[in-house]
């Protein structure tokens, strides 16, 4: 199966990206975000503005049980906590379960919304990324 | 389930409108600003996302549906 991804000129260059809709029960969430495939981040992490649209109030977000962490994105740091078995659904292809990073405050305030080596190795996809000819998808057998 | 196929259909289109027309966002002034994007149109901006949620809200739309993303000055290079 070949799930196609979009190729977008972003922040200073060609960004594979991926809509998903992340969903959680408790808290309530149902999000569609726009995430970039980035396999030099061996973690999912979701952006700040992202995390901002699900107007998660500080009961909510003390409620979330998972480890916090410090992640270092491009030389800014970002603390996250971990939130276990977010729900993803990948338009009408697939639906999967992992754990997602959360920002809970950073340094850099428009981090987008990133889909890691994690993500990748969860749906068992091969990665295809060729700039020039402006093709990218995710093949999983 | 067609509710949220609708509602991902027009973030889809929301998100295409938004790069395909980055360039036409910087000369209207929307540089180093997060801006709100709603059927094909900028609804909201702020240099601060939580303002622009807060105008979202305001507009009487849940945030969690419309498209929201950064205008990074022309050249800027985000690493990742």
């Amino acid at each position: 199966m070949k799930i196609p991804v979009e190729i977008n000129y972003f922040a200073g260059g060609l960004r594979a990206m991926l809509k998903v809709i992340l969903k959680f029960d408790n808290p309530h969430l149902f999000l569609p975000i726009n995430a970039i495939i980035d396999t030099g981040s061996p973690t999912t992490l979701i952006g700040i503005s992202d995390m901002r649209r699900m107007r998660l109030s500080k009961v909510q977000l003390n409620k979330i049980q998972g480890m916090t962490h410090e992640v270092n994105i491009g030389g800014g740091k970002v603390k996250t906590i971990k939130l276990e078995n977010m729900k993803f659904k990948i338009g009408s292809y697939l639906d999967i379960e992992m754990d997602v990073q959360f920002p809970i405050d950073g340094e850099e305030k428009a981090q987008p919304s990133l889909l890691g080596v994690d993500f990748l190795e969860k749906i068992n996809a091969n990665f295809c990324f060729n700039p020039s000819k402006r093709e990218a998808y995710l093949e999983i057998n | 389930m067609n509710q949220e196929i609708q509602l991902l259909k027009n973030f889809e289109q929301d998100s295409e409108w938004f790069y395909n027309n980055i360039g036409k966002l910087r000369e209207q002034g929307f540089v180093g600003k997060f801006v709100a994007i709603k059927n094909l149109k900028p609804i909201a901006s702020d240099k601060q996302i939580d303002k622009v949620i807060k105008e979202i809200d305001k507009q009487g739309e849940n945030p969690s549906f419309v498209f929201i993303e950064f205008v990074h000055p022309q050249g800027y290079v985000l690493l990742l």
